[in-house]
């Protein structure tokens, strides 16, 4: 039986669980499930107290305020909370670092790992901006809605996921 | 509806998909360096099936006229350099930006580095978006759909293209069982056959 407690459920299941999260998100907010734009919306607003000018941005105003994109928000936060209660409910806490970066170049030590943790979160919401989406937005939402910018993107995700997973392997 | 709706209605939908990611065990950075390494098909498994989903519930409500879609345009030079950007983050990251929140849910320490290092890629964005647009962020031809193309009703194709994905994560069920694949600690790390040691060995836990 299917329980809270369980270290992992199906990749079918849970893939079906968040395919099903396009319901809501459609039906009440009229908009598709997507991530990466919360962090313009969360990151501009903190810049904004130090650069108040940022606000006179065309894409930065798109992003500051509005039901939508405060919602967005509040599903990566919400991700979080589900994740933390998950893992807390099936004892499968993490803490650290993962085993997996033994594995790869630069990420051996605890210094090398942050510093590239730091580098690839800025360069994936570089690449998730200028794309106009990620996995979720582009991938799950975009391809479910057979879009051809979305098929390329996603496309492109992956070969570029490739050819860095490969190069930095150290094994 | 008011912000404040919308959160809680966010926080509802995020605390579910949180809880999925968690469970099934992809938002591991072992599980998505495992994808990319092409290792490990649990990434894919989930994501095509979230994919599937998204399809069939798309074709019945807007098949019913009940929603509208909300298809991204085409931009070839913004969705294959950001697309590629996207990805070098993903590797480097061992998340995405979504999967990020769920890593610091769990309590891995580096996600936070990352998602500190996002909220800065955002900001740079905004600023350079700008001077961006003119040559990578405008023109092109529009919100294309495979269905606008082809004259297809969206429905048809994309109850078509479902079926074709089912049949594909059959496939690559029957190929890599997913319980093989989430390890014996849930991370993605797969531990070598007795008696077989080096590179050649089950990837990621060769060098554990």
């Amino acid at each position: 039986m299917l329980s809270l407690t369980d270290r992992a459920w199906s990749p079918y299941l849970t893939g079906t669980i968040i395919g099903l999260l396009q319901i809501p998100a459609f039906l009440l907010l009229g908009t598709a499930l997507g991530t990466s734009s919360s962090y313009v919306t969360v990151g501009d607003s903190l810049a904004s107290f130090v650069d108040p000018g940022i606000r006179s941005i065309d894409y930065a105003a798109k992003h500051l305020t509005g039901a939508k994109n405060w919602w967005q928000v509040a599903v990566v936060v919400g991700i979080a909370l589900g994740a933390f209660l998950s893992s807390r409910l099936s004892g499968t806490a993490r803490s650290g670092i993962a085993p997996i970066w033994r594995d790869v170049r630069g990420a051996g030590t605890r210094t090398g790992r942050f510093v590239m943790a730091f580098g690839a979160g800025f360069i994936m919401l570089l690449g998730a901006r200028i794309a106009d989406g990620c996995t979720s937005g582009h991938g799950i939402s975009g391809i479910a809605q057979l879009a051809l910018g979305s098929f390329i993107a996603v496309g492109a995700m992956f070969a570029g996921g490739i050819a860095t997973a490969l190069l930095t392997r150290r094994s | 509806m008011s912000v404040f709706t919308a959160v809680l209605i966010g926080l509802a939908m995020g605390a579910v998909f949180g809880l999925a990611l968690e469970k099934s065990r992809v938002f591991e950075p072992g599980i998505i360096v495992g994808q990319m390494r092409l290792r490990n098909f649990v990434m894919l498994k989930i994501f095509l099936t979230a994919v599937t989903t998204g399809l069939v519930v798309l074709a019945v409500l807007h098949g019913f006229g009940i929603v509208k879609l909300g298809p991204k345009a085409v931009l070839m030079g913004a969705d294959l350099i950001g697309g590629a950007l996207l990805g070098v983050g993903i590797a480097m990251a061992g998340a995405c930006p979504g999967t990020v929140a769920a890593q610091i849910g769990a309590g891995y320490a580096d996600a936070r580095l990352t998602l500190v290092g996002g909220l800065l890629g955002a900001v740079a964005f905004t600023y350079l978006e700008p001077m961006l647009n003119p040559i990578l962020l405008s023109g092109g031809p529009g919100k294309l759909t495979l269905a606008s193309v082809t004259g297809v009703p969206f429905w048809m194709l994309a109850l078509g293209f479902a079926v074709v994905l089912i049949a594909g994560l059959v496939a690559l069920e029957r190929w890599r069982p997913w319980r093989t694949e989430i390890g014996a600690n849930g991370d993605g790390v797969i531990a070598p056959p007795a008696g077989q040691v080096g590179p050649t060995g089950a990837a990621t836990a060769s060098s554990i």
